[in-house]
Protein backbone atom coordinates (compact mmCIF):
# COMPACT_ATOMS: atom_id res chain seq x y z
CA UNK A 1 0.00 0.00 0.00
CA UNK A 2 2.75 2.33 0.83
CA UNK A 3 4.25 1.09 -2.50
CA UNK A 4 1.42 2.46 -4.09
CA UNK A 5 0.70 6.02 -2.62
CA UNK A 6 4.31 6.83 -2.88
CA UNK A 7 4.41 5.34 -6.42
CA UNK A 8 1.31 7.44 -6.92
CA UNK A 9 3.07 10.53 -6.14
CA UNK A 10 5.89 10.09 -7.87
CA UNK A 11 3.53 9.27 -11.04
CA UNK A 12 2.27 12.69 -10.93
CA UNK A 13 5.41 14.58 -10.87
CA UNK A 14 6.41 12.64 -13.96
CA UNK A 15 2.94 14.00 -15.48
CA UNK A 16 4.17 17.45 -14.46
CA UNK A 17 7.45 17.33 -15.46
CA UNK A 18 6.54 15.78 -18.87
CA UNK A 19 3.43 17.44 -19.34
CA UNK A 20 3.83 17.84 -23.31
CA UNK A 21 4.70 14.34 -24.02
CA UNK A 22 1.70 13.20 -21.32
CA UNK A 23 -1.31 15.42 -23.46
CA UNK A 24 0.27 14.16 -26.43
CA UNK A 25 0.03 10.77 -25.71
CA UNK A 26 -3.67 11.40 -24.22
CA UNK A 27 -5.01 13.06 -27.49
CA UNK A 28 -3.65 10.30 -29.37
CA UNK A 29 -5.19 7.74 -27.35
CA UNK A 30 -8.73 9.91 -27.28
CA UNK A 31 -8.78 10.19 -30.93
CA UNK A 32 -7.90 6.51 -31.52
CA UNK A 33 -10.74 5.17 -28.75
CA UNK A 34 -13.10 7.87 -30.77
CA UNK A 35 -12.64 6.16 -33.78
CA UNK A 36 -12.82 2.79 -32.55
CA UNK A 37 -16.03 4.15 -30.17
CA UNK A 38 -17.45 5.90 -33.37
CA UNK A 39 -17.74 2.76 -35.56
CA UNK A 40 -18.88 0.92 -32.30
CA UNK A 41 -21.48 3.46 -32.56
CA UNK A 42 -22.44 2.83 -36.17
CA UNK A 43 -22.72 -1.11 -35.72
CA UNK A 44 -24.93 -0.66 -32.67
CA UNK A 45 -27.50 1.30 -34.63
CA UNK A 46 -26.85 -1.02 -38.18
CA UNK A 47 -27.59 -3.80 -36.22
CA UNK A 48 -30.31 -2.44 -33.95
CA UNK A 49 -32.16 -1.17 -37.51
CA UNK A 50 -31.56 -4.29 -39.38
CA UNK A 51 -33.31 -6.21 -36.14
CA UNK A 52 -36.16 -3.73 -36.41
CA UNK A 53 -36.59 -4.64 -40.45
CA UNK A 54 -36.11 -8.14 -39.02
CA UNK A 55 -38.78 -8.26 -36.50
CA UNK A 56 -41.31 -8.74 -39.38
CA UNK A 57 -40.11 -12.27 -40.19
CA UNK A 58 -42.61 -14.92 -39.98
CA UNK A 59 -42.10 -18.42 -41.22
CA UNK A 60 -44.81 -19.31 -43.39
CA UNK A 61 -46.07 -23.72 -43.47
CA UNK A 62 -47.72 -24.37 -46.91
CA UNK A 63 -49.92 -27.46 -46.81
CA UNK A 64 -50.46 -30.06 -48.38
CA UNK A 65 -54.08 -30.06 -50.27
CA UNK A 66 -54.87 -32.94 -49.23
CA UNK A 67 -53.46 -32.84 -45.38
CA UNK A 68 -54.83 -34.95 -42.96
CA UNK A 69 -56.12 -33.89 -39.47
CA UNK A 70 -54.01 -35.99 -37.58
CA UNK A 71 -51.15 -34.79 -39.62
CA UNK A 72 -52.53 -31.59 -39.13
CA UNK A 73 -52.27 -32.07 -35.03
CA UNK A 74 -49.42 -32.79 -35.31
CA UNK A 75 -47.80 -30.11 -36.36
CA UNK A 76 -49.85 -28.15 -34.07
CA UNK A 77 -48.40 -30.00 -31.52
CA UNK A 78 -45.16 -28.93 -32.70
CA UNK A 79 -45.48 -25.01 -32.74
CA UNK A 80 -47.44 -25.32 -29.29
CA UNK A 81 -44.16 -26.93 -28.00
CA UNK A 82 -41.47 -24.49 -29.27
CA UNK A 83 -40.61 -22.45 -26.43
CA UNK A 84 -39.60 -19.44 -29.05
CA UNK A 85 -42.88 -19.53 -30.77
CA UNK A 86 -44.73 -16.68 -29.96
CA UNK A 87 -48.28 -17.31 -32.04
CA UNK A 88 -49.54 -19.27 -34.91
CA UNK A 89 -52.83 -18.10 -37.52
CA UNK A 90 -54.12 -20.75 -39.84
CA UNK A 91 -55.01 -19.67 -42.60
CA UNK A 92 -57.39 -21.47 -44.57
CA UNK A 93 -57.54 -21.78 -48.66
CA UNK A 94 -60.63 -19.83 -48.52
CA UNK A 95 -59.43 -17.03 -46.97
CA UNK A 96 -55.78 -16.99 -48.65
CA UNK A 97 -57.62 -16.81 -52.26
CA UNK A 98 -60.00 -14.23 -50.60
CA UNK A 99 -56.95 -12.31 -49.72
CA UNK A 100 -55.52 -12.48 -52.77
CA UNK A 101 -58.40 -11.01 -54.42
CA UNK A 102 -58.97 -7.95 -52.60
CA UNK A 103 -55.24 -7.69 -52.54
CA UNK A 104 -54.21 -8.32 -56.32
CA UNK A 105 -53.38 -5.55 -58.63
CA UNK A 106 -54.94 -4.41 -62.28
CA UNK A 107 -52.49 -6.31 -64.66
CA UNK A 108 -53.62 -9.79 -62.35
CA UNK A 109 -56.89 -9.12 -62.71
CA UNK A 110 -57.15 -11.99 -65.47
CA UNK A 111 -55.98 -14.80 -62.48
CA UNK A 112 -59.16 -14.15 -60.55
CA UNK A 113 -61.29 -15.63 -63.77
CA UNK A 114 -59.53 -19.13 -62.76
CA UNK A 115 -62.27 -21.43 -61.85
CA UNK A 116 -60.51 -23.17 -58.99
CA UNK A 117 -58.49 -21.85 -55.93
CA UNK A 118 -55.28 -22.39 -56.75
CA UNK A 119 -53.60 -21.26 -53.22
CA UNK A 120 -52.91 -23.96 -50.85
CA UNK A 121 -54.09 -23.77 -46.92
CA UNK A 122 -50.94 -22.40 -44.70
CA UNK A 123 -49.73 -21.16 -41.08
CA UNK A 124 -48.19 -17.92 -40.63
CA UNK A 125 -45.74 -18.33 -37.66
CA UNK A 126 -43.86 -15.48 -35.40
CA UNK A 127 -41.48 -16.30 -33.07
CA UNK A 128 -40.63 -14.22 -30.06
CA UNK A 129 -38.06 -11.82 -30.14
CA UNK A 130 -34.48 -12.70 -28.92
CA UNK A 131 -31.20 -12.91 -29.75
CA UNK A 132 -30.63 -15.64 -31.54
CA UNK A 133 -34.16 -16.05 -33.29
CA UNK A 134 -32.32 -16.27 -36.98
CA UNK A 135 -31.30 -19.82 -35.58
CA UNK A 136 -34.12 -20.20 -33.72
CA UNK A 137 -36.23 -19.72 -37.08
CA UNK A 138 -34.14 -21.78 -39.17
CA UNK A 139 -33.50 -24.60 -36.75
CA UNK A 140 -37.42 -24.96 -36.77
CA UNK A 141 -37.66 -24.98 -40.55
CA UNK A 142 -35.60 -28.01 -40.78
CA UNK A 143 -37.88 -29.85 -38.46
CA UNK A 144 -41.34 -29.28 -40.09
CA UNK A 145 -39.66 -29.86 -43.18
CA UNK A 146 -39.46 -33.02 -42.76
CA UNK A 147 -43.09 -33.91 -41.22
CA UNK A 148 -45.75 -35.39 -43.12
CA UNK A 149 -48.50 -32.92 -44.76
CA UNK A 150 -46.34 -29.99 -45.55
CA UNK A 151 -45.59 -28.89 -48.55
CA UNK A 152 -43.01 -26.20 -48.42
CA UNK A 153 -41.70 -23.93 -46.29
CA UNK A 154 -41.11 -19.79 -46.89
CA UNK A 155 -39.08 -17.69 -44.94
CA UNK A 156 -36.64 -14.63 -45.73
CA UNK A 157 -33.42 -17.11 -45.92
CA UNK A 158 -31.64 -15.32 -48.45
CA UNK A 159 -32.47 -11.86 -46.15
CA UNK A 160 -31.75 -13.38 -42.64
CA UNK A 161 -28.41 -15.17 -43.79
CA UNK A 162 -27.25 -11.84 -45.85
CA UNK A 163 -28.41 -9.96 -42.19
CA UNK A 164 -25.75 -12.77 -40.41
CA UNK A 165 -22.86 -12.60 -43.24
CA UNK A 166 -22.76 -8.67 -42.47
CA UNK A 167 -22.88 -8.88 -38.52
CA UNK A 168 -19.89 -11.41 -38.91
CA UNK A 169 -18.47 -8.92 -41.15
CA UNK A 170 -18.76 -6.27 -39.02
CA UNK A 171 -17.53 -7.90 -35.99
CA UNK A 172 -14.38 -8.63 -37.82
CA UNK A 173 -13.89 -5.24 -38.93
CA UNK A 174 -14.53 -4.41 -34.96
CA UNK A 175 -11.99 -6.67 -34.19
CA UNK A 176 -10.07 -5.44 -36.71
CA UNK A 177 -9.83 -1.76 -36.04
CA UNK A 178 -9.63 -2.36 -32.36
CA UNK A 179 -6.47 -4.83 -32.72
CA UNK A 180 -4.44 -2.32 -35.13
CA UNK A 181 -6.08 0.72 -33.17
CA UNK A 182 -4.44 -1.06 -29.69
CA UNK A 183 -1.48 -1.66 -31.80
CA UNK A 184 -0.79 1.81 -32.10
CA UNK A 185 -1.63 2.98 -29.48
CA UNK A 186 0.94 0.68 -27.65
CA UNK A 187 3.76 1.50 -30.05
CA UNK A 188 2.74 5.03 -29.35
CA UNK A 189 2.06 4.98 -25.30
CA UNK A 190 5.61 2.67 -24.67
CA UNK A 191 7.58 5.26 -26.33
CA UNK A 192 6.35 8.25 -24.26
CA UNK A 193 6.44 6.44 -21.06
CA UNK A 194 9.90 5.47 -22.26
CA UNK A 195 10.91 9.44 -22.36
CA UNK A 196 9.59 9.47 -18.69
CA UNK A 197 11.83 6.84 -18.06
CA UNK A 198 14.70 7.76 -19.16
CA UNK A 199 13.82 11.48 -17.69
CA UNK A 200 14.22 10.08 -14.46
CA UNK A 201 17.35 7.39 -15.92
CA UNK A 202 19.34 8.40 -12.59
CA UNK A 203 17.31 8.47 -10.00
CA UNK A 204 15.88 4.75 -10.86
CA UNK A 205 19.28 3.95 -11.16
CA UNK A 206 20.04 5.25 -7.69
CA UNK A 207 16.54 3.13 -6.59
CA UNK A 208 17.36 0.09 -7.41
CA UNK A 209 21.20 1.09 -6.05
CA UNK A 210 19.78 1.53 -2.22
CA UNK A 211 17.45 -1.20 -2.08
CA UNK A 212 14.22 -0.05 -4.49
CA UNK A 213 12.49 -3.58 -5.57
CA UNK A 214 12.17 -3.36 -9.75
CA UNK A 215 8.45 -3.62 -8.67
CA UNK A 216 8.41 -0.27 -6.73
CA UNK A 217 10.43 1.26 -9.96
CA UNK A 218 7.97 -0.03 -11.95
CA UNK A 219 4.92 0.82 -10.13
CA UNK A 220 4.47 4.54 -10.63
CA UNK A 221 5.32 4.16 -14.67
CA UNK A 222 2.98 1.46 -15.20
CA UNK A 223 0.39 3.84 -13.10
CA UNK A 224 1.68 6.65 -15.64
CA UNK A 225 0.56 4.77 -18.53
CA UNK A 226 -2.90 2.97 -16.98
CA UNK A 227 -3.89 6.85 -16.29
CA UNK A 228 -3.15 8.28 -19.89
CA UNK A 229 -5.40 5.24 -20.88
CA UNK A 230 -8.15 6.18 -19.18
CA UNK A 231 -7.87 9.90 -19.20
CA UNK A 232 -7.77 9.26 -23.50
CA UNK A 233 -10.72 7.10 -23.00
CA UNK A 234 -12.71 8.77 -20.80
CA UNK A 235 -12.35 12.29 -22.96
CA UNK A 236 -13.41 9.78 -26.01
CA UNK A 237 -16.37 9.01 -24.51
CA UNK A 238 -17.38 12.79 -24.47
CA UNK A 239 -16.39 12.92 -28.08
CA UNK A 240 -18.48 10.08 -29.05
CA UNK A 241 -21.08 11.43 -26.84
CA UNK A 242 -21.20 14.41 -28.31
CA UNK A 243 -21.43 13.01 -31.90
CA UNK A 244 -24.54 10.97 -30.70
CA UNK A 245 -26.01 13.81 -29.48
CA UNK A 246 -25.42 16.26 -32.43
CA UNK A 247 -26.56 13.37 -34.94
CA UNK A 248 -29.32 12.47 -32.99
CA UNK A 249 -30.99 16.07 -32.25
CA UNK A 250 -30.28 16.77 -35.76
CA UNK A 251 -32.02 13.80 -37.83
CA UNK A 252 -34.58 13.13 -34.96
CA UNK A 253 -37.22 13.65 -36.72
CA UNK A 254 -36.20 11.30 -39.99
CA UNK A 255 -35.34 8.89 -36.90
CA UNK A 256 -38.89 9.07 -35.69
CA UNK A 257 -40.23 8.90 -38.77
CA UNK A 258 -38.36 5.55 -39.46
CA UNK A 259 -40.25 4.31 -36.04
CA UNK A 260 -37.07 3.93 -34.37
CA UNK A 261 -34.21 5.06 -31.81
CA UNK A 262 -30.53 6.47 -32.57
CA UNK A 263 -28.99 4.46 -29.46
CA UNK A 264 -26.09 4.94 -28.04
CA UNK A 265 -22.90 2.30 -27.05
CA UNK A 266 -24.41 -0.16 -24.75
CA UNK A 267 -22.88 0.27 -21.11
CA UNK A 268 -20.85 -2.99 -21.05
CA UNK A 269 -18.92 -2.13 -24.44
CA UNK A 270 -18.25 1.80 -22.74
CA UNK A 271 -16.65 -0.08 -19.73
CA UNK A 272 -14.80 -2.42 -22.64
CA UNK A 273 -13.33 0.57 -24.39
CA UNK A 274 -12.18 1.88 -21.11
CA UNK A 275 -10.87 -1.35 -20.01
CA UNK A 276 -9.41 -1.71 -23.25
CA UNK A 277 -7.70 1.62 -22.67
CA UNK A 278 -6.23 1.33 -19.87
CA UNK A 279 -4.88 -2.41 -20.90
CA UNK A 280 -3.24 -1.17 -23.61
CA UNK A 281 -1.73 1.28 -21.60
CA UNK A 282 -0.80 -0.84 -19.02
CA UNK A 283 1.12 -3.06 -21.77
CA UNK A 284 2.53 -0.13 -23.16
CA UNK A 285 4.32 0.85 -19.75
CA UNK A 286 5.05 -2.54 -18.66
CA UNK A 287 6.90 -3.00 -22.28
CA UNK A 288 9.34 0.08 -21.67
CA UNK A 289 9.99 -0.59 -18.14
CA UNK A 290 10.58 -4.27 -18.45
CA UNK A 291 12.88 -3.26 -21.49
CA UNK A 292 14.89 -0.57 -19.28
CA UNK A 293 15.60 -2.63 -16.67
CA UNK A 294 16.13 -5.35 -19.16
CA UNK A 295 19.23 -3.22 -20.65
CA UNK A 296 20.11 -1.45 -17.55
CA UNK A 297 20.86 -5.11 -15.81
CA UNK A 298 22.50 -6.37 -18.45
CA UNK A 299 25.04 -3.54 -18.92
CA UNK B 1 29.55 -11.88 8.32
CA UNK B 2 31.73 -11.40 5.12
CA UNK B 3 34.08 -13.85 3.40
CA UNK B 4 35.64 -13.39 0.26
CA UNK B 5 36.89 -16.65 -1.55
CA UNK B 6 39.54 -16.46 -4.72
CA UNK B 7 37.58 -13.56 -6.47
CA UNK B 8 38.45 -13.14 -9.72
CA UNK B 9 37.01 -9.93 -11.68
CA UNK B 10 38.14 -8.88 -15.05
CA UNK B 11 36.11 -6.02 -16.86
CA UNK B 12 37.53 -6.52 -20.51
CA UNK B 13 38.03 -10.31 -20.22
CA UNK B 14 41.71 -10.44 -20.26
CA UNK B 15 43.37 -8.32 -17.65
CA UNK B 16 42.26 -9.14 -13.91
CA UNK B 17 41.21 -6.28 -11.67
CA UNK B 18 41.02 -8.47 -8.65
CA UNK B 19 43.31 -11.10 -9.14
CA UNK B 20 42.43 -14.33 -6.88
CA UNK B 21 41.38 -12.16 -3.73
CA UNK B 22 40.35 -13.54 -0.41
CA UNK B 23 39.62 -11.73 2.68
CA UNK B 24 37.58 -12.02 5.43
CA UNK B 25 36.06 -9.40 7.75
CA UNK B 26 33.86 -9.87 10.90
CA UNK B 27 30.65 -8.88 12.15
CA UNK B 28 31.25 -5.39 14.05
CA UNK B 29 34.95 -5.02 12.80
CA UNK B 30 35.88 -1.82 11.41
CA UNK B 31 38.74 -2.04 8.55
CA UNK B 32 40.31 0.23 6.27
CA UNK B 33 40.52 -0.47 2.78
CA UNK B 34 42.94 0.88 1.07
CA UNK B 35 46.00 1.01 -2.09
CA UNK B 36 47.22 3.15 -5.11
CA UNK B 37 44.46 4.31 -7.22
CA UNK B 38 43.79 1.50 -9.53
CA UNK B 39 43.87 -1.21 -7.27
CA UNK B 40 40.55 -2.10 -7.51
CA UNK B 41 38.94 -0.70 -4.03
CA UNK B 42 36.01 0.50 -5.35
CA UNK B 43 35.33 -2.59 -7.38
CA UNK B 44 35.30 -4.88 -4.47
CA UNK B 45 33.02 -2.83 -2.88
CA UNK B 46 31.17 -2.85 -5.81
CA UNK B 47 31.26 -6.62 -5.59
CA UNK B 48 30.49 -6.82 -1.91
CA UNK B 49 27.22 -4.78 -2.75
CA UNK B 50 26.38 -6.91 -5.54
CA UNK B 51 26.32 -4.25 -8.05
CA UNK B 52 29.20 -5.39 -9.98
CA UNK B 53 30.06 -9.74 -11.56
CA UNK B 54 32.86 -11.47 -11.14
CA UNK B 55 34.02 -14.16 -13.03
CA UNK B 56 35.07 -16.65 -10.06
CA UNK B 57 35.05 -17.12 -6.78
CA UNK B 58 32.31 -17.05 -4.10
CA UNK B 59 31.59 -14.18 -1.93
CA UNK B 60 29.69 -14.55 1.30
CA UNK B 61 27.78 -11.70 2.81
CA UNK B 62 25.83 -12.24 5.95
CA UNK B 63 24.93 -15.74 4.65
CA UNK B 64 23.73 -14.78 1.45
CA UNK B 65 25.73 -16.35 -1.40
CA UNK B 66 26.46 -12.96 -3.43
CA UNK B 67 26.96 -14.15 -6.81
CA UNK B 68 23.67 -16.05 -7.00
CA UNK B 69 21.86 -13.13 -6.52
CA UNK B 70 19.52 -11.96 -9.47
CA UNK B 71 18.66 -8.09 -10.51
CA UNK B 72 14.82 -9.43 -9.08
CA UNK B 73 16.45 -9.74 -5.68
CA UNK B 74 19.96 -8.28 -4.60
CA UNK B 75 17.24 -5.70 -3.35
CA UNK B 76 17.39 -7.99 -0.10
CA UNK B 77 21.23 -7.90 0.36
CA UNK B 78 21.23 -3.89 -0.39
CA UNK B 79 18.90 -3.18 2.55
CA UNK B 80 20.93 -4.63 4.42
CA UNK B 81 23.66 -2.16 3.61
CA UNK B 82 25.13 1.00 3.29
CA UNK B 83 27.18 2.70 0.61
CA UNK B 84 28.91 5.68 0.57
CA UNK B 85 29.70 6.33 -3.15
CA UNK B 86 32.75 7.61 -4.39
CA UNK B 87 30.95 10.23 -6.83
CA UNK B 88 27.97 10.71 -4.06
CA UNK B 89 25.42 10.13 -6.62
CA UNK B 90 23.00 12.81 -5.03
CA UNK B 91 19.93 13.30 -7.01
CA UNK B 92 20.31 17.08 -8.59
CA UNK B 93 16.20 17.90 -8.43
CA UNK B 94 15.60 16.99 -4.55
CA UNK B 95 17.04 19.21 -1.42
CA UNK B 96 19.38 17.45 1.16
CA UNK B 97 16.51 16.57 2.90
CA UNK B 98 14.82 14.77 0.17
CA UNK B 99 17.72 13.15 -1.23
CA UNK B 100 18.21 11.36 2.40
CA UNK B 101 14.75 10.65 2.97
CA UNK B 102 14.33 9.19 -0.39
CA UNK B 103 16.87 6.30 0.64
CA UNK B 104 14.12 5.02 2.83
CA UNK B 105 11.08 6.02 0.74
CA UNK B 106 12.63 3.73 -1.17
CA UNK B 107 12.08 0.71 1.12
CA UNK B 108 8.43 1.60 2.14
CA UNK B 109 9.07 3.13 5.49
CA UNK B 110 6.13 5.34 6.76
CA UNK B 111 6.10 9.29 6.32
CA UNK B 112 6.73 9.67 10.26
CA UNK B 113 9.84 7.51 11.14
CA UNK B 114 11.43 9.23 7.52
CA UNK B 115 11.30 12.59 8.89
CA UNK B 116 12.44 11.55 12.53
CA UNK B 117 15.18 9.55 10.60
CA UNK B 118 16.31 11.65 8.13
CA UNK B 119 16.63 14.37 11.11
CA UNK B 120 18.74 12.47 12.81
CA UNK B 121 21.26 11.77 10.15
CA UNK B 122 21.60 14.87 9.19
CA UNK B 123 22.34 16.09 12.78
CA UNK B 124 25.02 13.43 12.57
CA UNK B 125 26.76 15.19 9.59
CA UNK B 126 26.25 18.73 10.57
CA UNK B 127 24.02 19.88 7.59
CA UNK B 128 20.81 20.32 9.63
CA UNK B 129 20.93 24.41 8.56
CA UNK B 130 20.93 23.20 4.71
CA UNK B 131 18.27 20.39 4.77
CA UNK B 132 16.61 22.79 2.16
CA UNK B 133 19.03 23.38 0.04
CA UNK B 134 19.91 21.80 -3.36
CA UNK B 135 22.89 19.52 -3.86
CA UNK B 136 24.60 22.03 -6.74
CA UNK B 137 24.48 25.06 -4.43
CA UNK B 138 26.82 23.23 -1.30
CA UNK B 139 30.60 22.38 -1.31
CA UNK B 140 32.28 19.09 -2.51
CA UNK B 141 32.37 18.15 1.09
CA UNK B 142 28.96 19.36 2.18
CA UNK B 143 27.78 16.92 -0.81
CA UNK B 144 30.10 13.98 0.42
CA UNK B 145 28.17 14.71 3.62
CA UNK B 146 24.65 14.14 2.53
CA UNK B 147 25.95 10.46 0.66
CA UNK B 148 26.90 9.72 4.00
CA UNK B 149 24.06 11.03 6.16
CA UNK B 150 22.13 8.88 3.57
CA UNK B 151 24.09 5.72 3.89
CA UNK B 152 23.66 5.49 7.77
CA UNK B 153 20.12 6.69 7.59
CA UNK B 154 18.73 3.22 7.55
CA UNK B 155 20.79 1.99 10.14
CA UNK B 156 22.60 -0.45 7.96
CA UNK B 157 24.34 -3.37 9.44
CA UNK B 158 27.23 -2.99 6.79
CA UNK B 159 28.19 0.15 5.82
CA UNK B 160 30.76 0.54 2.31
CA UNK B 161 31.94 3.97 2.61
CA UNK B 162 34.11 4.76 -0.83
CA UNK B 163 36.61 7.64 0.18
CA UNK B 164 33.97 9.02 2.06
CA UNK B 165 36.78 11.97 3.22
CA UNK B 166 38.61 12.52 0.19
CA UNK B 167 37.02 15.63 -0.31
CA UNK B 168 37.10 17.04 3.49
CA UNK B 169 39.01 18.79 5.41
CA UNK B 170 41.37 16.95 7.98
CA UNK B 171 39.48 18.29 10.94
CA UNK B 172 35.83 17.60 9.01
CA UNK B 173 37.28 14.18 7.68
CA UNK B 174 38.31 13.09 11.59
CA UNK B 175 34.76 14.30 12.53
CA UNK B 176 33.65 12.05 10.11
CA UNK B 177 35.79 9.23 10.58
CA UNK B 178 34.32 9.31 14.11
CA UNK B 179 31.08 9.41 13.45
CA UNK B 180 31.28 5.94 11.39
CA UNK B 181 33.21 4.91 14.25
CA UNK B 182 30.03 5.86 16.21
CA UNK B 183 28.14 3.95 13.51
CA UNK B 184 30.41 1.17 14.50
CA UNK B 185 30.22 1.25 18.07
CA UNK B 186 26.33 1.08 17.47
CA UNK B 187 27.12 -2.18 16.24
CA UNK B 188 27.75 -2.03 12.18
CA UNK B 189 30.57 -3.62 10.37
CA UNK B 190 32.24 -1.08 8.73
CA UNK B 191 34.32 -1.28 5.31
CA UNK B 192 36.49 2.16 5.07
CA UNK B 193 38.02 2.74 1.75
CA UNK B 194 41.04 5.70 1.60
CA UNK B 195 44.26 6.90 0.44
CA UNK B 196 45.04 9.25 3.87
CA UNK B 197 47.47 7.97 6.01
CA UNK B 198 46.56 10.30 8.55
CA UNK B 199 42.93 9.26 8.71
CA UNK B 200 44.05 5.71 9.15
CA UNK B 201 46.57 6.52 11.71
CA UNK B 202 43.40 8.74 13.65
CA UNK B 203 41.92 5.25 13.66
CA UNK B 204 43.71 2.38 14.98
CA UNK B 205 41.52 -0.17 12.95
CA UNK B 206 42.68 -3.38 10.88
CA UNK B 207 44.25 -2.03 7.28
CA UNK B 208 43.48 -4.42 4.04
CA UNK B 209 46.34 -3.35 1.60
CA UNK B 210 45.31 -3.92 -2.09
CA UNK B 211 48.04 -3.23 -4.84
CA UNK B 212 46.84 -4.23 -8.54
CA UNK B 213 44.22 -6.57 -7.42
CA UNK B 214 46.04 -8.47 -4.83
CA UNK B 215 46.10 -8.27 -0.68
CA UNK B 216 49.67 -6.84 -0.24
CA UNK B 217 48.82 -7.20 3.91
CA UNK B 218 46.28 -7.18 6.25
N1 LIG C 1 33.44 -0.03 -15.35
C1 LIG C 1 34.72 -0.28 -15.64
N2 LIG C 1 35.07 -0.73 -16.84
C2 LIG C 1 36.34 -1.02 -17.16
N3 LIG C 1 37.36 -0.91 -16.30
C3 LIG C 1 37.09 -0.46 -15.06
C4 LIG C 1 35.75 -0.14 -14.67
N4 LIG C 1 35.77 0.26 -13.37
C5 LIG C 1 37.07 0.19 -12.99
N5 LIG C 1 37.85 -0.24 -13.99
C6 LIG C 1 39.29 -0.48 -13.90
O1 LIG C 1 39.51 -1.34 -12.82
C7 LIG C 1 40.66 -0.94 -12.10
C8 LIG C 1 40.31 -0.79 -10.63
O2 LIG C 1 39.38 0.27 -10.51
P1 LIG C 1 38.78 0.70 -9.11
O3 LIG C 1 37.80 1.77 -9.38
O4 LIG C 1 38.33 -0.50 -8.38
O5 LIG C 1 40.06 1.29 -8.40
P2 LIG C 1 40.16 2.08 -7.03
O6 LIG C 1 41.09 1.30 -6.19
O7 LIG C 1 38.82 2.34 -6.49
O8 LIG C 1 40.81 3.43 -7.50
P3 LIG C 1 40.62 4.92 -6.94
O9 LIG C 1 41.43 5.01 -5.70
O10 LIG C 1 41.13 5.80 -8.02
O11 LIG C 1 39.18 5.09 -6.68
C9 LIG C 1 41.16 0.33 -12.74
O12 LIG C 1 42.26 -0.01 -13.56
C10 LIG C 1 40.01 0.81 -13.58
O13 LIG C 1 40.49 1.40 -14.77
MG1 LIG D 1 37.67 3.97 -6.20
Amino acid sequence: MQTLISGYRTTLSNILSNKQTFLLSVATITIAISILGLFLLLFFNLNGLLSSWNREEQVIVYLDDDISSSQKENLEDIFSNNQQVESTIEVSRETAWAEFQSNVSDNLKPLLSLEFNPLPASYKIRFRSSDNRLSHIREFSKILETQQGVESIEYGEEWISRFEKFMVFSKIFLFAIGGLLSLGLILIISNTIRLSIYSRQDEIELMLLIGATPRFVKIPFLLEGMIQGLAGSVLALFIIGGVHYYLKSKFQSSIDAMGMDFQFIAEPFLFGLIGLSVLVGFMASYISTFQFLYLLNKK
Amino acid sequence: MIQVFNVVKMYDGSNPVLDNISLEISKGEFVFLTGPSGAGKTTILKILFGWESFETGQVLVQGINVGKLTHRNVYTLRRSMGFVFQDYKLLPNKTVFENVSFAQEVIGHDQKKIRFKTWEALKNVGLTPKKDAYPAYLSGGEQQRIAIARAMVNSPAIILADEPTGNLDPDIAIEILKLFEELNQKGSTIIFATHSQEIMKAGNHRVINLNRGKVVSS
